[in-house]
């Protein structure tokens, strides 16, 4: 039996991931590591529109009869939870930050905000992006080294000791997103504001 | 290599000489240093069988490869012993100058083996170690001590114990740099026990760093970050660490008369507003340090440093008195003496709430501002009641037949958060390995402030997840070693990029926390080697059993047990708390086994 505590921050977050357009109807997933446990989102489910019947319980080391339910990422989820710290994952599709992943190999933020929170989101390249060992084990290597990535032309996985925390880098990301792409469209130069900022390619 | 001296200074009491050898490196990167380390290390040369005040104990004083290299915070070190209170494995770290000066003495390691035939103190100028007469210095109390052996701040600094390690009182700290402790556990006595008075330690040498280029940005973007924490640039300086007075009393979760209420009506009197606006000469702060959250308090009795929140709650709504000069002035005395303020105050508190009880006849009563430093002082020297009060409140109420009104977990007095308004907490206080500890993962940061996101303070179901995170992070910081409040304004993945920086060595941010878990996990083996088992991972019945009445913790006790449970399966162990091969493989610890 889940938590109605734990319901309620998976229902709010995912509500928010639609009301903010980082998902279709149907799409991205959340999850929670509790111990040697793994709650998911249920595979289908409407994150905008969770039930408590929509929540999966399942082990974080060996499958049990949970993963007939649970989301089709959640290989990734336990990868990485098996190989981060990390306590929470928030998956999405974040429109803008897809845009600009199909034509870098990282995306640094020019605004402050997001220099200032996250200095460099790494792409990563995957041929089959959804539901793999080999996606699953790629993006959470790079997820050793940063709160959050993005899967070239698919989405981005946010990682955090809260739902709250790794939603918080998802619309972080998404908005530097926003500011970069008003920039290239005003085209005037830019005129750097920070300090070693040079050092941020290199975080 | 860069981060670590890679040399151990090996002292030896009993023959008063001494030994240096190399450092194992792989041992070095496997638990990083600081309490690490220290932890790795006794593991070998302190068993079972040795009496925490005997000469065969050990005190192991460490720094770890981020101390005296400048990045913020990083002055901190550690000493570990078994501690003569509670039998467990016992790591207390501090802040000041001492630790830096330490690392730049060239050493990641000194163990001080043995006992002195009479009392002496040590000097170390690098490689030149002296062993002085401190016959003359024996009674001297931490101040004079301190200036007498001539403390300068950035040049020459001073760790010592006063009459409390002397006279073996198993709550005694180790106080350096004058103010600043290893306070928790009773390391005093275990220094005391071997007639070491002092150890005045100058070093010149400056920590190297692998690359300065990513750790010069690594130190510009953690000021940023610590400047734009409202807790670390405004709370902290501003208030200290009292700030927490008013914030843990309003939400219920302020232990109160030996934990018999979870608020006070007095702690407004005692809030952190309250020191700032009437008693505060100005904020001070520890080497390398931009937060600057100690206080310098004056009264028309005193002036010095602190108190910090843990001693003002322990003197205060712990014991029900609401006099902040009182409380300021007997701070001060616990520094002078050398003893823990969290532990003197409880076990008053306790000794309180048995006389009210007619278990004790004493005249000891809650709200009695008058009784704090003469009971301190009798404590200190082991006079009257004071002499069983010295050895803390578990062995003082056992002795009187209420061993459940003593508020310690392992015997380890605890701290100000009340575990009925924060769960979280209550299953730190059971789980840590020297008992009952904030310093060990606080929850305060996640069930109270919001660090890095508020959760539900009352949820059960998952929160030994957070607990487990926590404990593995703070291990790493411990090892590293630098202040937790750093972490309140910077995420562990900046330490672990530093790190990096400064040895060279790639640590992800998990490299770093399973560091930490690896840690933890040893320091639970050595708990177990010494007979702990499930049954000491607990609270007193009161927190379990009785709950508060009113305020916005009430009809709350803690739900141990579930999370509990949830815990070691979290932790890989099983269900009686033993850590299974499985995880001790992953951790690199079944070599111990």
């Amino acid at each position: 039996m889940i938590d109605e505590r734990i319901f309620e921050q998976f229902r709010d977050i995912g509500r928010d991931l639609y009301v903010a357009q980082l998902i279709s109807s149907h799409g991205g997933n959340l999850s929670m590591r509790l111990g040697d446990r793994v709650v998911i989102k249920r595979r289908g489910a409407m994150l905008g529109n969770l039930k408590p019947h929509d929540l999966v319980e399942t082990r974080l080391d060996k499958n049990d009869s949970g993963v007939a339910l649970a989301s089709t990422e959640l290989l990734a989820h336990r990868t990485i939870y098996k190989m981060t710290p990390a306590l929470s994952i928030v998956h999405c599709h974040p429109r803008l930050a897809v845009a600009f992943s199909l034509s870098r190999d990282e995306f640094v933020p020019i605004d402050n905000e997001a220099s200032y929170l996250l200095k460099k989101v790494p792409v990563v390249t995957e041929e089959f992006p959804s539901g793999t060992p080999e996606m699953a084990n790629k993006v959470a290597t790079v997820l050793q080294n940063y709160k959050i990535i993005l899967l070239r032309g698919h989405g981005s996985f946010a990682i955090g000791q809260t739902l709250d925390e790794a939603f918080f880098w998802t619309t972080t990301l998404e908005e530097a997103c926003q500011i970069a792409l008003y920039a290239k469209l005003i085209d005037e130069p830019f005129i750097e504001y920070r300090k070693m900022s040079e050092s941020y390619s290199k975080f | 290599m860069a981060g670590w001296s890679e040399k151990i200074l090996d002292i030896d009491l009993n023959t008063q000489t001494y030994k240096t050898y190399p450092l194992d490196m792989e041992m070095a990167q496997l638990f990083i240093g600081g309490r690490g380390l220290g932890a790795r290390l006794l593991w070998d040369m302190v068993g079972p069988e040795v009496d925490p005040l005997s000469p065969e104990n050990v005190l192991i004083f460490t720094n770890g490869p981020l101390t005296g290299t400048g990045y913020q915070t990083s002055n901190r070190f550690s000493v570990t012993t078994k501690s003569p209170l509670t039998g467990t494995v016992l790591d207390a770290n501090s802040g000041g100058f001492w630790g830096m000066q330490f690392k730049k003495a060239g050493y990641d390691v000194m163990i001080v083996r043995g006992k002195s035939a009479k009392p002496i103190w040590i000097e170390i100028k690098n490689d030149v170690i002296t062993f002085h007469d401190a016959s003359e210095l024996w009674g001297m109390r931490v101040f004079e001590l301190t200036q007498k052996l001539g403390q300068n701040n950035n040049r020459r600094n001073v760790l010592c114990i006063g009459p409390a390690g002397e006279k073996l009182s198993r709550i005694a700290a180790i106080m350096n740099d004058r103010e600043r402790s290893l306070a928790r556990g009773g390391p005093g006595a275990v220094m005391g026990s071997k007639n070491l008075k002092a150890i005045v330690v100058e070093g010149k040498d400056r920590p190297a760093i692998e690359d300065p280029d990513r750790f010069k940005f690594m130190l510009y973007e953690t000021r940023k970050l610590l400047a734009a924490s409202p807790l670390t640039s405004q709370a902290l300086p501003e208030f200290g660490t009292v700030v927490l007075m008013n914030i843990m009393n309003n939400i219920g979760a302020l232990a109160t008369r030996n934990h018999q209420q979870t608020q006070f009506e007095g702690a407004e009197a005692i809030s952190g507003e309250e020191l700032t606006e009437k008693y505060l000469v100005k904020n001070s702060s520890c080497w390398a340090c931009p937060i600057g959250c100690t206080r310098v308090s004056k009264t028309e009795k005193v002036e010095g440093e602190g108190p910090e929140f843990e001693s003002t709650w322990a003197f205060g709504a712990q014991c029900a008195i609401d006099n902040l000069p009182a409380i300021i002035e007997v701070n001060a005395l616990c520094n002078d003496l050398g003893i823990d303020t969290i532990s003197a105050g409880s076990t008053i508190a306790c000794a309180m709430e048995l006389s009210e009880k007619g278990y004790l006849d004493s005249d000891l009563r809650f709200g009695r501002a008058d009784q704090l430093a003469p009971t301190v002082e009798a404590m200190a020297y082991r006079r009257d009641i004071g002499a069983e009060l010295a050895d803390g409140s578990l062995r003082f109420a056992t002795k009187y037949g209420h061993p459940e009104l003593s508020m310690s977990a392992k015997g380890l007095e605890m701290p100000a958060y009340d575990p009925r308004g924060m769960q979280g907490q209550g299953l730190l206080y059971a789980t840590s390995n020297r008992g009952g500890c904030h310093m060990r993962g606080n929850m305060v940061g996640l069930e109270v402030l919001g660090l890095p996101k508020l959760i539900d303070r009352f949820q059960v179901q998952g929160k030994s997840s957070f607990v487990i995170l926590h404990q593995n992070i703070s291990a790493a910081i411990d090892s590293l070693v630098i202040c937790k409040f750093t972490n309140m304004g910077v995420a562990e993945e900046y330490f672990a990029r530093v790190l990096s920086a400064v040895t060279g060595i790639k640590y992800a941010t998990g490299d770093m926390i399973k560091a930490g878990e690896r840690v933890w996990n040893l320091e639970k083996l050595y708990n177990l080697r010494e007979g702990f088992s499930r049954e000491d991972d607990t609270l007193p019945p009161r927190l379990l059993n009785e709950a508060p009445t009113d305020g916005p913790s009430k009809g709350w006790v803690s739900q141990l047990e579930p999370m509990l449970k949830e815990y070691y399966r979290g932790r890989g162990w099983d269900e009686n708390g033993v850590p299974a091969q499985k995880k001790l493989e992953e951790l690199g610890l079944m070599n111990l086994m």
